[in-house]
């Protein structure tokens, strides 16, 4: 027996193997060992020429007898530093393609049980592409062992479309047992797992991605899948003609560097063959900026209506347009607001809800290329900006004194309502009279003027705010025009 | 061997025919301006060949001359119909694809639905004044569309549009056709006889 060679995958059993001097037929070999001189040697029978045996602390003698030759015994003292460490190769559990994303989602496990605890192992991720399975990159991943079988899950982004060309993946590991003195090494590879493209389909064909949505800016690849047949004779963006790449004999390419902002119906993308055309729409637009100036308040203490600034538009219209919904924490109510892409102004309500004055509202605002969100804390009781007033009668009338009535459309009984009467006699001089009243539920409000002319032609006008915590004006009411008597005679 | 027409009915298909024709004509000229503004909208290349779009009946026809008048009719309103159908399915596609943005389209291609309605029900009218049944929706309703990619909607669009271009002008030879006084009696022939 000679060149015996130890390999272990597990740092505990390690296997043997040797071979023989002189070529002849497998013969019955007595095969023992013992790791030090305390524990009893440990033997038995084999015809093969490989052995599972401990990994030594540090040394162990194997003896190898081979009954009825020369040179029958021959005995080998291995230590730690002569035995390699190579991990066992690892299994791939799943490969999981995204391909609205273009992204694969690999499992495997790390195998970690067969270990001792907390070693750090290094893994390598090898992507191949097309049918030449040519290497597009190699990822190390670091993770931890925990003496458990750990699933690991990582994500990879393409930078072309799954559908375009097959992908494949594989995975070896490298485990760092620095209390290990022997030699180490990576794991062999896995078996490749395979993402099929539509290039590997019978019937397979179409320009991919189909009908994206990507940020402006972004370089994207887009590919034709045709039949094995047919020649392309252009593929386009838009309106450019762009060089194709050949990812396989099904399938062409061509790269858009810096993609500039599409239309509302999108930029075409169209493959152009000997007896036919096919083609993708891509929308070029931008994720929604942070609303600005966010600002709540109420008219009525029914609705809180909230504004914003959207800041710049997406770009994105119809199913793909900006979407925003208001959230309110405290509540946890969510209200999605429907909002008209056209015009400027951001308007969302929300209902007032009972007892609850302090609203902590997050704005939401998402699109397919992104999101972003604003928040508001808010006393609702401080933001009140009441409807215009209605209806603005006259009440009472005599020569010095004038009684107004109006109506407000709203709830206000939890506050005081602070109103200004615009008086504006013949002589155009403006007087502004202010009264405050407790707010009334959808109620009519008066007010006494007096230190009046007589016979003396007035008009008025009213508008009404909160009290106490003033927010906002209401608009002015229609004005009111209105004589008062003459005076008795003195 | 039909009797022939009594004059009012003569006098009534000839008005209905003439007013169809100015029909069919604005519709045309809308349509080619829709056109226009669909292809730049929808950024496609004016020049591109569409394939036979399933579901968009082919205006041209084979022995053109030998049709009777109720074949023209019954042709048409077909047609129509099956265009009113595909045009609703483009406004709708429209509005989800392309929410309140380039409404313009939006408006052109209902005006056009509105016309292609119009004139589906005068194709009815001519029909009922013939007595002959009218056939019901479901008869020659338009099987269900298939669902389409984005770029693929765009192409059907167009092929919609060019071929229902198409059939206006059809429309307006068919009801020319019509219209013809028979030579014999001076009035029209009942539709049955009319080549």
């Amino acid at each position: 027996p000679q060149n015996l060679k130890c390999l272990t995958h597990n740092l505990h059993k390690m296997v043997c193997t040797w071979d023989f001097s002189s070529r002849g037929r497998r013969r019955q070999t007595d095969f023992c060992y013992t790791t030090n001189d305390l524990t009893p040697q440990v033997c038995f029978k084999t015809k093969e020429r490989r052995a599972e045996i401990p990994v030594p602390e540090s040394s162990i003698t194997v003896t190898i007898k081979t009954p009825g030759t020369a040179f029958a015994t021959k005995e080998f003292t291995i230590h730690q530093k002569d035995i390699s460490f190579v991990p066992v190769t690892p299994h791939i559990l799943s490969l999981t393609p995204g391909f609205p994303t273009s992204t694969l989602n690999l499992k495997w496990s790390d195998n970690g049980s067969v270990f001792p605890y907390g070693l750090d192992a290094l893994w390598q991720i090898q992507i191949l592409r097309k049918e030449a399975m040519e290497e597009v990159t190699q990822v190390a991943y670091y993770s931890k062992l925990t003496h458990e079988d750990v699933i690991l899950s990582w994500n990879w982004t393409s930078d072309i479309p799954l559908e375009c060309t097959s992908h494949y993946v594989k995975i070896r590991c490298y485990i760092n047992a620095t209390q290990f003195v022997g030699p180490k090494d990576w794991s062999d590879w896995s078996p490749a797992e395979v993402i099929p493209g539509k290039d590997t389909e019978p019937g397979g064909s179409g320009v991919f991605p189909l009908d994206a949505v990507v940020a402006v800016g972004s370089d994207v690849t887009f590919c034709c899948v045709h039949e094995e047949d047919q020649r392309i004779t252009n593929m386009t963006y838009g309106s450019k003609s762009y060089t194709m790449m050949q990812l396989s004999s099904r399938s062409h390419a061509i790269r858009v560097l810096n993609a500039s902002a599409s239309n509302s119906s999108g930029t075409n993308v169209v493959c152009r063959l000997e007896n036919g055309m096919d083609g993708s729409v891509v929308f070029v637009g931008y994720a929604p900026d942070t609303p600005q100036n966010l600002s709540c308040e109420t008219s009525n203490f029914l609705i809180i209506k909230c504004t914003w600034k959207p800041g710049r538009p997406s770009g994105l219209y119809g199913a793909r347009r900006t979407k925003y919904s208001l959230f309110e924490r405290i509540s946890s109510k969510n209200v999605s607001c429907e909002v008209n892409e056209m015009n400027r102004d951001r308007v969302c309500g929300f209902p007032v809800l009972p007892d609850q004055k302090t609203y902590d509202f997050i704005l939401g605002v998402s699109n397919p290329i992104g999101q972003a969100q604003s928040s508001l804390l808010v006393d609702i009781t401080q933001r009140v900006h009441p409807k215009t007033p209605e209806k603005l009668t006259v009440t009472g009338n005599n020569s010095t004194s004038i009684q107004l009535r109006w109506f407000i459309n709203g709830s206000f009984t939890g506050i005081r309502l602070l109103c200004q009467i615009e008086i504006v006699s013949g002589h155009s001089e403006k007087k502004l009279h202010n009264v405050s009243m407790p707010g009334g539920k959808s109620s009519s409000y008066t007010a006494q003027l007096n230190g009046l002319h007589p016979n003396t032609k007035y008009q008025f006008s009213v508008r009404c705010s909160a009290a106490d915590h003033f927010w906002r004006w209401s608009d002015w009411s229609r004005g009111l025009e209105q004589t008062t008597s003459e005076a008795p005679p003195s | 061997m039909a009797a022939p027409d009594s004059p009012s009915t003569a006098l009534r298909r000839r008005d209905l025919c003439s007013r169809g024709i100015r029909l069919a004509g604005k519709m045309r000229a809308d349509v080619v301006d829709l056109l226009d503004t669909y292809v730049e909208q929808q950024g496609l290349d004016a020049s591109a060949s569409v394939a036979a779009v399933e579901g968009v009946p082919l205006a041209a026809v084979e022995r053109w001359d030998e049709q009777t008048g109720t074949q023209r009719l019954l042709e048409n309103l077909a047609a129509y119909r099956a265009f009113r159908a595909l045009l609703a399915q483009m406004l709708e596609e429209q509005r989800e694809q392309l929410g309140e943005a380039d409404a313009g389209l939006g408006r052109a291609l209902a005006a056009v639905l509105l016309q292609v309605s119009a004139f589906a029900y005068h194709l009815e009218e001519l029909l009922r004044l013939e007595s002959r049944g009218v056939p019901s929706e479901e008869e020659d309703g338009p099987p269900p569309l298939p669902r389409l990619s984005l770029f693929e909607q765009k192409l059907r669009g167009l092929g919609v549009l060019r071929e229902l271009a198409q059939w206006a002008v059809r429309s307006a030879r068919d009801l020319r056709q019509l219209a013809k006084p028979s030579p014999a009696t001076g009035t029209g022939p009942g539709l049955a006889e009319s080549p």
